[in-house]
């Protein structure tokens, strides 16, 4: 006889069980935890937005082993961290997956003792790549239709053969999105030789503001990005860019739409000068400026 | 005195303790909630309702107020610059058993970029006039600060109160701070 319930439930726990080594438990302090995927055997992978800012954590690996992990690099612009456990942990191999509309999807948790908690719900959306307000770089727009609770951001998401398609996180509103495993393969072995991921910076604080209908047709654009500060020092203050100044455009591309802008500050931008047009004194004038690297947050 | 009467009196005073790890900022919040009209107390156990700066360091035996902290299983979840109207609102609704949280909060979390609606942006000159009604300044006052006409300014005010939704200044400022956080980029 058929037992297509049992079967599915079978299925379920035996993925569970399956994915277990590669949860691990990130402690700090009293019966507080997240969970983090164990990448490879010296490297755990978690959302950085769930990790407090210190440098060195508990790690409970699936068979309960504690050790202490350090922090070895931090991206708030995809939400990803790496921690470096100082023991060597047991892993298995990470086959990763694509996420689809409506597959099943198993929000994978770490219990805090060594065991796992799972969820299950459906790809909710899977949709193109995104730039978070970070101003990182997304592949996917994935979200489920899972609930999860704090401590199981962190974990691995799969899908119905098993493979992982991303890591959990928390979106806006309590939604819980996953940052795909490309955008994972990507940022990680950045984080791992450089602790960070290097942004282009200016050194300013931006307001979006509508420019005012005296000057709109000298600026040929209805909106601006008006700088409230500059940080002493930085590259803006260097090439004379001043509180009041309304930047109009950046090597050309309107400032318009912030994630238009954004794309001008990866890393390849730093060292590099960028033209801004802006409103200064009821004039549009163009400022030639450097943009060096954001210093750690 | 009449059940009724005690217990606006107690709700008007609350006991409330405070917990901070950064002394002025401690300082700054004690005479926050003074000026509210409340008592602070050093025993937590005996306190109507505890506001800690940040995430409180043991399991909360009162009813906590945390301004930015973790803990968002808490009643009171406002964010760390929240202002004296408030946190003091906080206080008095999670003394008396409910939960608070601010709209801003319910943006946490790993979110896209921001885009913003063009037509509801405000001017520069708006912005310094929102920045006067913030400071409690009247329309008068804002007219000598800005050194143009009443009637200008009357006319500015109106715009920002309709590109921000807001009825009356109070509400102009908070929505100006919410918008603020969306439509500001760091570059």
């Amino acid at each position: 006889m058929t037992d297509p319930l049992g079967q599915f439930s079978g299925a379920l726990t035996a993925q569970v069980e399956a994915t277990k080594p590669v949860v691990a438990a990130i402690r700090f302090g009293h019966e507080r935890y997240v969970t983090g995927i164990v990448w490879s055997s010296d490297v755990i992978v978690a959302s950085e937005q769930s990790l407090p800012r210190r440098d060195e954590f508990e790690v409970v690996a699936a068979d309960g082993a504690v050790t202490a992990a350090k922090t070895g690099g931090r991206d708030s612009s995809t939400n990803i961290a790496v921690l470096r456990p100082q023991a060597q942990l047991a892993s298995s191999s990470i086959t990763t997956g694509e996420a689809r509309a409506g597959a099943i999807a198993i929000a994978i948790g770490a219990d805090g003792t060594g065991g796992a908690s799972a969820r299950l719900g459906i790809v909710n959306v899977a949709g193109p790549e995104w730039h978070s307000s970070r101003g990182g770089l997304i592949d996917r727009r994935i979200v489920l239709d899972i609930r999860l609770a704090r401590s199981e951001e962190g974990g691995p998401v799969l899908d119905a053969a098993g493979h992982c398609i991303g890591m959990s996180t928390f979106g806006p509103r309590g939604q819980v999105l996953v940052i795909p495993a490309a955008t994972i393969h990507r940022i990680v072995p950045v984080l791992l030789r450089d602790g960070r991921v290097a942004r282009g910076w200016l050194g300013v604080t931006l307001h979006a503001v509508a420019v005012p209908d005296a000057l709109r047709e000298t600026a040929n654009q209805p909106s601006g990005l008006m700088v409230m500060s500059v940080v002493e020092g930085g590259p803006a203050a260097q090439a004379g860019i001043v509180a009041g100044d309304i930047i109009l455009s950046v090597d050309g591309t309107s400032t318009h739409r912030f994630r238009r802008i954004t794309r001008h500050f990866g890393s390849d931008s730093i060292g590099r000068k960028a033209d801004l047009r802006l409103i200064r004194g009821g004039r549009v004038i163009t400022v030639k400026t450097p943009i060096a690297e954001r210093p750690a947050a | 005195m009449s059940l009724l009467a005690r217990n606006v009196e107690s709700l008007a005073q609350l006991r409330v303790a405070i917990h901070a790890t950064d002394p002025s900022r401690g300082e700054s919040l004690r005479r926050l909630v003074v000026e509210a009209g409340h008592v602070v107390v050093s025993d937590r156990n005996s306190a109507d309702v505890i506001l800690s700066d940040g995430d409180f360091p043991s399991p909360a035996i009162r009813p906590t107020v945390t301004l930015g902290g973790t803990a968002h299983e808490l009643p009171g979840v406002l964010s760390r610059n929240a202002n004296s109207q408030q946190i003091d609102a906080a206080l008095r609704a999670v003394a008396v058993g409910l939960i608070v949280r601010s709209p801003d909060l319910t943006d946490i979390g790993f979110g896209s970029m921001p885009e913003h609606d063009v037509a509801l942006l405000l001017t520069p000159r708006e912005l310094e006039i929102l920045s006067a009604i913030a400071d409690g300044d009247t329309n008068k006052a804002i007219a000598r600060r800005l050194n143009i006409s009443l009637h200008t300014v009357k006319f500015h005010v109106e715009s920002v109160f309709r590109k921000l939704g807001a009825r009356t200044r109070t509400e102009a400022v908070a929505k100006a701070s919410e918008r603020r956080r969306k439509e500001t980029i760091k570059l």
